[in-house]
C-alpha cells in the first residue's frame, strides 16, 4: 500500500486559513492587553522632575548649546552617540564584506541633458544646505546625522541623473572610506582630548567655548557634529553603492 | 488617547507582516513598521504642547517639550536604518544563491 507523500491541496488551504485565524486571534488579544496597559499607565511626569527638568534648566549653562537635543546627544550622552556611530560602522563593514566584488558599478547611463544641467546648477546649493545643517547643529534644528543624510543624498542623485559611473569616478570608494574613518577618528580624538584636558572621556572642551549663539561655541559639539556628518554621509553612500554594484560588469 | 490607539494599530500591522507574510522583504517592512510605531508613540507621549526644546536668543520660552525622548528617537532611527540595510543586503545574497526570497519555498529547498 502506498503512503501519500503530499498533502491534499484542500487540506493545505484549510491549514493556512486556520493558521491565519489563530494568528489574528493572538494579535487581537495582544492589542487588547496593550490597550489595557495604556489605561493603567500614570500620566506623563517627565518635565516636572528628574533628568528632563535638569536638562531644561541648566542645559544651556552646562554646554552652551542652544539646541538642547544636540546637547543631550553630543554632551550628556555623547558616549551613546559614539556607540551609535559604531553601529553604523558595523553595518557598513558587514554590507561591504557581504557584497564585496571587484566590479565597477555601471547600471545606468543617466537621464536627459536638461535634467543633467539642472542638477549641475542645483548641486552646490544642496551641498551648502547639507553643510549648514551639520555645522549649525547646536543652534538650529539639525546636526551631524541629519546633514550627513543630505550629503549622502547628493551621491545618490548623482548616480541616478548622471549614470552610476560618474560618482564612482569623481569620488572613489577609497575617498569615501577615508572620510568615514576620518569622521569616526575625529569623534574618538575629541573624546581622548576630553580625557587629557577635562579628565573625563568625551567631556565638553571648555577652552573652545565662546559666546553663546555664535557659530563657534558650545565647546567641542560643532566639531563632533562635523565628524559625525562626514561619517554618516560617507557610510550611507558606501551602502548605496555596494547595493547597486552587483548587476553589470561591462566597461564604462 | 488617540496616539495609543494609532500605536497599537501600527504595531500590530507590523507584527502581522512579520509573522504571516512569507516574503522576506515584507518581513523587513513589518519590522520597520513596528519601529516607526514605537518612535511615533515615544514622541507623541512626550508632547505636552510646548515649543521645540531649542533656546532662542533674546527670547525667553516658558514651556518646552522634553528633549530626552527626541534624542533617544534620533538614536533609534539611525540604528533602524542600519539594521534594515544589513537585512536587505542579506536578503539580496540569499536571492542570489537560492533564487527565491519566499520563506515557504526556502523551507522546501531545505528538505
Amino acid at each position: 500500500m502506498e503512503i501519500p507523500t503530499e498533502t491534499q491541496p484542500e487540506v493545505e488551504i484549510l491549514n493556512k486559513l486556520m493558521k491565519k485565524t489563530l494568528i489574528s486571534g493572538v494579535l487581537i488579544g495582544v492589542a487588547f492587553a496593550l490597550y489595557h496597559n495604556f489605561a493603567l499607565m500614570p500620566e506623563y511626569q517627565g518635565l516636572n522632575e528628574g533628568l528632563s527638568n535638569y536638562i531644561l534648566k541648566s542645559g544651556l549653562n552646562d554646554t552652551g548649546s542652544l539646541n538642547l537635543i544636540t546637547a543631550v546627544l553630543y554632551d550628556y550622552r555623547a558616549f551613546d552617540s559614539l556607540g551609535e556611530s559604531t553601529v553604523i560602522f558595523g553595518a557598513v563593514s558587514g554590507i561591504v564584506l557581504i557584497l564585496s566584488r571587484k566590479m565597477l558599478p555601471v547600471s545606468s547611463k543617466g537621464l536627459s541633458f536638461i535634467v543633467k544641467r539642472t542638477l549641475g546648477i542645483m548641486t552646490p546649493f544642496i551641498a551648502l544646505f547639507g553643510f549648514y545643517v551639520i555645522t549649525h547643529g547646536h543652534l538650529t534644528p539639525g546636526g551631524g546625522f541629519q546633514g550627513g543624510v543630505i550629503l549622502a543624498a547628493i551621491s545618490i542623485i548623482f548616480s541616478i541623473v548622471y549614470g552610476s559611473a560618474f560618482d564612482y569616478r569623481r569620488y572613489s570608494p577609497q575617498t569615501k572610506t577615508a572620510l568615514e574613518t576620518g569622521g569616526a577618528l575625529t569623534f574618538l580624538g575629541l573624546g581622548l582630548a576630553g580625557i587629557l584636558m577635562e579628565g573625563a572621556f568625551l567631556h565638553n572642551l571648555g577652552f573652545l567655548t565662546a559666546e553663546t549663539g555664535t557659530l563657534i561655541s558650545a565647546g567641542s559639539i560643532p566639531y563632533i557634529n562635523i565628524g559625525v556628518g562626514f561619517k554618516v554621509g560617507a557610510g550611507l553612500a558606501i551602502i548605496f553603492y555596494s547595493m547597486i554594484q552587483k548587476t553589470f560588469e561591462e566597461d564604462f | 488617547m488617540f496616539n495609543n490607539l494609532i500605536f497599537i494599530i501600527l504595531f500590530m500591522l507590523g507584527f502581522y507582516a512579520l509573522v504571516m507574510k512569507t516574503n522576506l522583504i515584507k518581513n523587513v517592512i513589518g519590522l520597520n513598521l513596528m519601529e516607526a510605531a514605537v518612535f511615533f508613540w515615544v514622541i507623541s507621549f512626550s508632547d505636552i504642547g510646548g515649543e521645540v526644546s531649542i533656546h532662542k536668543l533674546g527670547e525667553e520660552v516658558t514651556k518646552f517639550n522634553d528633549p530626552v525622548p527626541q534624542a533617544l528617537t534620533l538614536t533609534g532611527i539611525v540604528i533602524g536604518a542600519s539594521t534594515a540595510a544589513l537585512l536587505l543586503t542579506l536578503i539580496m545574497e540569499l536571492n542570489k544563491f537560492s533564487g527565491t526570497i519566499d520563506r515557504d519555498q526556502l523551507e522546501e529547498l531545505n528538505d
